[in-house]
């Protein structure tokens, strides 16, 4: 399980790299919202490692430690707020500089 | 209880008014009263925290929800956290005189005062929490709040500035979750003080040196240390004169006081990671200035110098003698002085040359019409270059007397790390006299040519007095420099006793 988590997380954080860095402004916000994603998973995990049940145990009666979903529920509230914040830049960016290509927008270059 | 709770009030004061300023937003005159009077207020209460704090000797606590240290959130208000938002808030006041001044269509903008606001309370409660998570909070407000101002600035780059700053801090706030959650891994908390405890009890966790990285990478991004710099000059040339000098002055300070936190009180044992920081600062002190030296905007050439203030900022917190950290302080509140001075005063001249612009092509040979900004630009140049009488020249003369002094009383060959820096950052010195004489000459010294007959230097612009009375300010403490001193020396003096702050936070025993 320790080795699914890793992968998963290690997979998102790999594809939401390589999604911010593409040239498509759409696509650059969907990889961010990618990265914030491992990084959730990653604190939900670090609770799991912790906590005498893990988070998604079913058993009843056990309990995991709830510090790190409180965690990641702030981050999410923030990451929500930014990304709907970047979306509308995205908006006035592509209407000012008629184009979806991050390379073309360089008005700020010299 | 009550003296406790003035640890907190720093920030909620400006939180408290900037959701009145929502309010407010019908009435703008009212909303920028009201924001100029609580940071007013804000101020004095810094004023006497740092005072109480001081001259009490004992570290502020405050408990929030009276929760026990470990489990609920610490706002502790140690020297280092008092001098730091003293800074702060100094520096803000007159940014907000500044605005209130200000002609800019971004200042009138109904937002602008409550976001403002906003700024001082993350930078303020980003110094002032001794909880790492609620450190990740307040980043991203300071994040936000100065993306949300750039993007509404009058500059036509300034969307573009803020989406570019914007990606960049998003990925650095991620890196410091990912290190948060490292060190909650290890050590199984979230509070400074009792990280501090464990980390020195056990520092021989797998996960440590990663975390430590990340924590490095995102302060690094956030105060523009030099590989991570690059956004930095857009980001400052394209907001609001009144913002781009509070970001330029004070909120890169926030990653210099996070690196003073990681080496001090964190990890006091991880040496390559003081040398990481004297490596980035001397690049950072030869590429700013290098860069400053170059640019075609005024405005962006002191964004490219704060890079190279930064990096003698951070050869002094790498050196990490009490000396030297002593040194980094006074460097760092008097940069934030004469950096948000000089910032100023180019939104100064841009808002009176004939097209609303900062760059050398529009400003040239305007100040003939502008003999008291000439004053102005002339001494902030001296504070900048590090000349006497200004309070330059204090600072940069307390980083190479630690310099000196830590290298007298080494063996030849580990002095390679303080007379490599010691020369390095003298001969970059002499860039920033080069630069600011480029432009006062570009400015005060060519003629004026306009490009068409009817273009004029505007009668009216913003007003002189904020940076005028900054300067007056690095004068003062350029001749009356002994109690800045004395406070930065007590401050580096607690710092290189960290367990007195774990004492201090009063962690409940046994827990875990």
């Amino acid at each position: 399980m320790d080795l699914l988590r890793a992968l998963a997380i290690g997979a998102l954080f790999g594809i939401g790299l390589y999604q911010l860095l593409r040239r498509n402004v759409i696509r650059t916000a969907i990889g961010l919202v990618t990265i914030s994603n491992a990084v959730n998973l990653f604190l939900l995990s670090v609770g799991a490692y912790e906590g005498v049940a893990e988070a998604y145990a079913k058993a009843v009666g056990q309990r995991s430690d709830a510090l790190p979903q409180a965690l990641i529920l702030t981050a999410i509230v923030i990451s929500m707020g930014g990304f709907a914040f970047v979306l509308a830049l995205l908006y006035v960016i592509s209407t000012r500089y008629r184009t979806s290509d991050n390379d073309e927008v360089k008005g700020l270059r010299g | 209880m009550s003296t406790n709770l003035l640890a907190i009030l720093p920030f909620i004061v400006p939180l408290t008014a900037a959701a009145v300023a929502i309010l407010l937003r019908r009435r703008p005159r009212v909303q920028a009263w009201w924001s100029f009077g609580a940071v007013l207020a804000s101020f004095v209460v810094t004023t006497a925290l740092l005072w109480t704090v001081w001259r009490g000797g004992q570290p502020l606590v405050f408990q929030m929800g009276a929760w026990a240290a470990p489990f609920g959130i610490s706002i502790v208000a140690d020297l280092l956290s008092a001098f730091f938002t003293f800074m702060t808030q100094l520096v803000f006041v007159f940014g907000f005189l500044y605005a209130l001044g200000a002609k800019d269509k971004a200042v009138q903008h109904n937002t602008f005062y409550p976001l403002f606001l906003a700024l001082l309370t993350g930078l303020s409660g980003g110094f002032l929490t001794g909880d790492i998570f609620n450190l990740f909070v307040m980043v991203e407000l300071v994040v936000m709040a100065g993306v949300v101002l750039t993007a509404i600035s009058d500059d036509r780059y300034g969307p573009e500035a803020a989406y570019k700053y914007f990606l960049i801090s998003t990925v650095a706030s991620f890196t410091l979750l990912f290190g948060i959650g490292s060190l909650y891994a290890s050590y199984g908390t979230l509070n400074m003080a009792d990280l501090a405890r464990r980390i020195a009890e056990d520092p021989n966790q797998p996960l440590l040196p990663a975390a430590l990285v990340f924590l490095a990478v995102t302060f690094a991004v956030k105060s523009a240390a030099v590989p991570f710099h690059f956004w930095q000059p857009d980001f400052h040339t394209a907001s609001p004169t009144p913002v781009s000098a509070m970001l330029s002055s004070v909120v890169v300070k926030l990653g210099v006081y996070g690196f003073m936190r990681l080496t001090t009180l964190i990890a006091p044992h991880a040496e390559w990671l003081r040398v990481a920081l004297v490596m980035a600062g001397i690049a950072g002190v030869v590429f700013g200035g290098l860069g400053a030296a170059g640019t075609h905007n005024v405005k962006r050439m002191f964004a490219y110098s704060t890079l190279a203030q930064i990096g003698f900022i951070y050869v002094g917190v790498g050196w990490g003698t009490p000396q030297a950290l002593a040194a980094a302080l006074v460097f760092a509140f008097n940069h934030a002085l004469v950096k948000s001075a000089m910032l100023m005063l180019s939104g100064y001249l841009a808002s009176r040359a004939p097209v609303k612009s900062a760059s050398f092509e529009v400003v040239r040979g305007i100040g003939k019409y502008l003999p008291s900004a000439g004053v102005v630009f002339f001494l902030g140049s001296l504070a900048l270059a590090g000349l006497p009488p200004m309070n330059g020249f204090i600072s940069k003369l307390a980083l190479f007397q630690s310099g000196i002094a830590a290298l007298s009383s080494l063996r030849p060959e580990e002095a390679l790390g303080y007379w490599l820096p010691l020369l390095l950052i003298g001969v970059a010195g002499i860039l920033t006299v080069t630069y600011t004489v480029r432009a006062l000459i570009k400015i005060w010294w060519e003629p004026f040519e306009p490009r068409t007959p009817e273009e004029k230097v505007k009668p009216y612009g913003d007003s002189l007095l904020a940076p005028a009375s900054l300067v007056v300010l690095c004068f003062v403490l350029g001749i009356w420099a002994q109690p800045l001193l004395q406070l930065s020396q007590d401050a580096s003096a607690w710092i290189a006793q960290p367990e007195r702050y774990v004492r201090v936070v009063n962690l409940e025993e046994g827990v875990r």
